[in-house]
């Protein structure tokens, strides 16, 4: 079999507790973004954009929805003959068999997979993070500086810099010290989460890692402070563009609002480097006689009579007549009633939003039955498939769950 | 699966200038995101047919870049699938291809090697939704030699029913005449050219026509042999349009405005498919208005767009004003434009302040690439 000079790891598998009901039944990276993808479409079209054809997808929470949206990997161009996507949950061998323990033990259980493309390199990327990147300048670096690993790293404000995993660097970018959520940063360098390695030396620090029965099989609290501990040479890559963490409802919420800017902070209409996605067999989004609609993206499927500014609305949405939405976030195929008032809320996939309800219009209350934790910022979240009656009042910070 | 029963799209060449200059009609752009092929096509998919061929006459890589390998209609089999045909000039009389029959002629090996039982004859510009499948399980319910789907266009200006192949049945439905075109109409029964017979009897009728000089399946074919054949009308009540000249063009992609052709040419029970461009979600900007409008993605809107139709990729700049039009991919409608009924090509672009007007019976129609 021909090697491959480099293979794509994503970790897919966490489950993202901090999206409260929007990740009750689907992994964090399969979480519909932007309008029309899910947050693992970004990793897998820059992974197509930056020449990698061979891309492993790690899953193990909630996996279905995920599998079954990455299927053959035809819609990134990734279904190869050889290479291409494949789908990895952990599975049962011989006498053992157990869930990922953690992001190194995940890849460690699937060296199996590595070993079968006999790669130079691994790039292990997360399945939560929203930008576009060019993998190939970070492995051209990679292979240029001789490291044994690459860590890409971008600036962070120093205020925030405590609540990263933060790389010290020397002159020539090469990391010297790493400081997970260090109190007193010396660095604003924060590490992204994305690490090329080479290949015989990932092996290696995977395989005495899983012997070391005190580890927690982590890349981030154990790998890298061991290669370093090491004396291996371990390079900082710097990123200088738009990179997001939506690991909670205001990130994702905030996120999905830095789109609809003018100009947007991150323009998903540029076709030098287009976001891939499934698409599904939906007519063009239709405008009815009372739609007004600003400051806003709509995709295929939707159906807008009423009035909509500031917001996201993803594909088959239907809106009714005399409906007001602002600065909000309607995943796909919801539906909003006719006169209801939705603000600052991220609705979930297939709710309904009852005639002339409120939704994140009226101030948080203490005594409020919805209030959670996850709802920061006063941000409202309808879980998918949810119903909210007609009439109803969801206040400010609720989180609505289906009753199970 | 309809594993018995193969499809074969004939692909027209009636000139829509300019919009045909550089396509065959099927590969038309239409409802923002299609071409008008995507509907026959979809049409057999959905009936569970798994070999398609789509007989070329000319300009058709367009056509071939559209369906390419077939995958949006899942025809991208290892067996049969999508077979794009183009012409075989040898193969036809005099190498022109005068009739439908010429094309079939050409396409005759592909007919032969076909392993299914019967077939069914489509045109690439009709626009329909129908289930194919019903129409197979009629023709042989009925024992039929051949069954030809009709709608009947009760109402239509008489002038219109000229444009069609009209059905004379009787009260089981069998064709007692067939007038192609006729200038006075003796009835309401419109032929959309969807033919089912037994791929075996579509051989013989090519075959025959063609040691003859015959051109035209319909007029040297049925009609002539209608004595001794068991010819049967299937009535599709649906909505139906036969896509041969601009204004029928502006009409059908009009009626992609009203709710109850759209709910039901779009129904989710038998999707359209076609190619995907992926497309990031069309953004509206701050003083955008877009009313009763069908909008692709990738587009952004700054100005004001009514009654009109946006294929992918078109910018309208602040201050324009787009009125009963079909504005087609990636065209750039610079600031303070105005236009009303009119159709443009994919890539035209009109520069600020200009104002282009055509009228609701005769669309302002510029071609691809124009910058005005």
């Amino acid at each position: 079999m021909v090697s491959k000079n480099c293979v794509a790891m994503i970790l897919a598998g966490g489950q993202g507790s901090r999206l409260g009901a929007l990740t009750k039944n689907v992994a964090k990276p399969a979480v519909p973004f932007g309008g029309k993808y899910r947050i693992i479409d970004f990793p897998l079209s820059n992974c197509v954009h930056s020449g990698i054809d061979t891309v492993g997808v790690l899953t193990q929470y909630e996996p279905l929805e995920l599998n079954t949206y990455i299927g053959n990997g035809n819609p990134w161009d990734l279904d190869r003959s050889h290479g291409g996507a494949y789908v990895l949950p952990p599975y049962q061998s011989g006498e053992s068999g157990e869930w990922y323990k953690g992001t190194a033990n995940a890849i460690y259980q699937n060296l199996g997979f590595l070993e079968g493309f006999n790669p130079k390199n691994v790039l292990i990327l997360s399945g939560d993070h929203i930008y576009k990147m060019h993998y190939g300048e970070m492995l051209k670096a990679h292979m240029e500086s001789g490291a044994a690993a690459t860590i890409a790293v971008m600036p962070v404000p120093w205020e925030e810099a405590s609540r990263f995993g933060i790389m010290n660097t020397d002159e020539s970018g090469q990391i010297v010290e790493f400081e997970e959520k260090p109190a007193e940063p010396k660095s604003n360098l924060a590490s992204m989460g994305i690490y090329i390695f080479k290949y015989d030396v990932l092996k290696k620090y995977l395989t005495d890692d899983e012997r070391d029965a005190s580890s927690s099989n982590d890349f981030g609290k154990n790998i890298i402070p061991k290669m370093l501990a090491d004396g291996e040479k371990m390079m900082s890559y710097r990123f200088e563009g738009y990179w997001k963490d939506v690991g909670t409802i205001q990130s994702l919420w905030e996120a999905n609002m830095d789109l609809i800017d003018d100009p947007p902070k991150f323009d998903l209409n540029d076709r030098s480097w287009i976001i891939y996605s499934r698409n599904y067999a939906l007519m063009p989004h239709f405008m009815g006689d009372t739609a007004e609609v600003t400051r806003s993206t709509v995709t295929e499927g939707c159906s807008i009579e009423g009035k909509i500014d500031h917001s996201v609305i993803f594909s088959g949405v239907k809106v009714g007549r005399g409906a007001v939405i602002r600065d909000s976030v309607i995943m796909p195929g919801a539906v909003i009633g006719k006169g209801a008032v939705i603000e600052k809320s991220v609705i979930g996939p297939k709710a309904v939003i009852g005639a002339e309800a409120k939704v994140g219009v009226n101030h948080e209350s203490e005594d409020n039955p919805y209030n959670s934790k996850y709802c920061t910022h006063g941000i409202v979240l309808i879980e998918g498939g949810a119903e909210v009656a007609d009439g109803a009042d969801i206040r400010k910070g609720s989180m609505v769950q289906i009753e199970d | 699966m309809r594993h018995d029963t193969m499809g074969i799209i004939l692909t027209g060449d009636e000139k829509i200038a300019p919009l045909t200059d550089i396509r065959a009609n099927s590969a038309l752009p239409i409802a923002g995101r299609y071409r008008i092929i995507d509907f026959v096509l979809s049409n057999m998919a959905n009936a569970g047919i798994v070999n398609v061929g789509v007989a070329t006459e000319s300009n058709y890589s367009s056509l071939m870049d559209h369906i390419k390998s077939g995958k949006p209609w899942d025809l991208d089999r290892k067996k049969q699938g999508l077979n794009i045909l183009p012409p075989n000039l040898e193969k036809q009389q005099f190498g022109v291809i005068k009739g439908n029959i010429d094309l079939l002629a050409g396409i005759s090996d592909y007919i032969h090697r076909s392993n299914q039982t019967y077939v069914i004859l489509s045109l690439g510009n009709m626009v329909y939704n129908m289930d194919l499948d019903a129409v197979v399980n009629a023709h042989i319910e009925n024992q039929a030699d051949i069954t030809a789907v009709y709608k009947d266009l009760k109402g239509v200006d008489e002038s219109d029913l000229t444009r069609f192949t009209l059905l004379e049945l009787d009260e089981d439905k069998r064709v007692k005449d067939i007038e192609v075109q006729p200038y006075y109409p003796k009835t309401t029964n419109a032929s959309m050219e969807i033919y089912v017979m037994e791929k075996a009897l579509l051989e013989s009728i090519v075959d025959e026509c063609s040691a003859r000089g015959d051109s035209d399946f319909v007029k040297d074919a049925i009609i002539k042999k209608m004595g001794g054949m068991r010819i049967f009308g299937y009535e599709f009540t649906g909505t139906f349009y036969k896509v041969d000249s601009m204004k029928s063009y502006y009409k059908t992609s009009m009626d992609f405005l009203n709710a109850e052709y759209r709910e039901e040419l779009f129904n989710s029970e038998r999707p359209i498919y076609t190619k995907t461009k992926d497309q990031s979600p069309t953004k509206y900007g701050e003083e955008a208005i877009c009313t009763n409008s069908f909008v692709s993605d990738g587009c952004v809107i700054e100005g004001t767009v009514i009654n009109s139709i946006l294929s992918r990729g078109v910018k309208i700049a602040k201050g324009a004003v787009v009125q009963n039009s079909i504005i087609m991919q990636d065209s750039v409608i610079e600031e303070g434009v105005e236009l009303n009924h009119v159709v443009f090509d994919k890539e035209v672009c009109i520069t600020s302040g200009r104002k282009l007007i055509g009228q609701e019976s005769y669309p302002l129609a510029i071609s691809k690439g124009t910058k005005i």
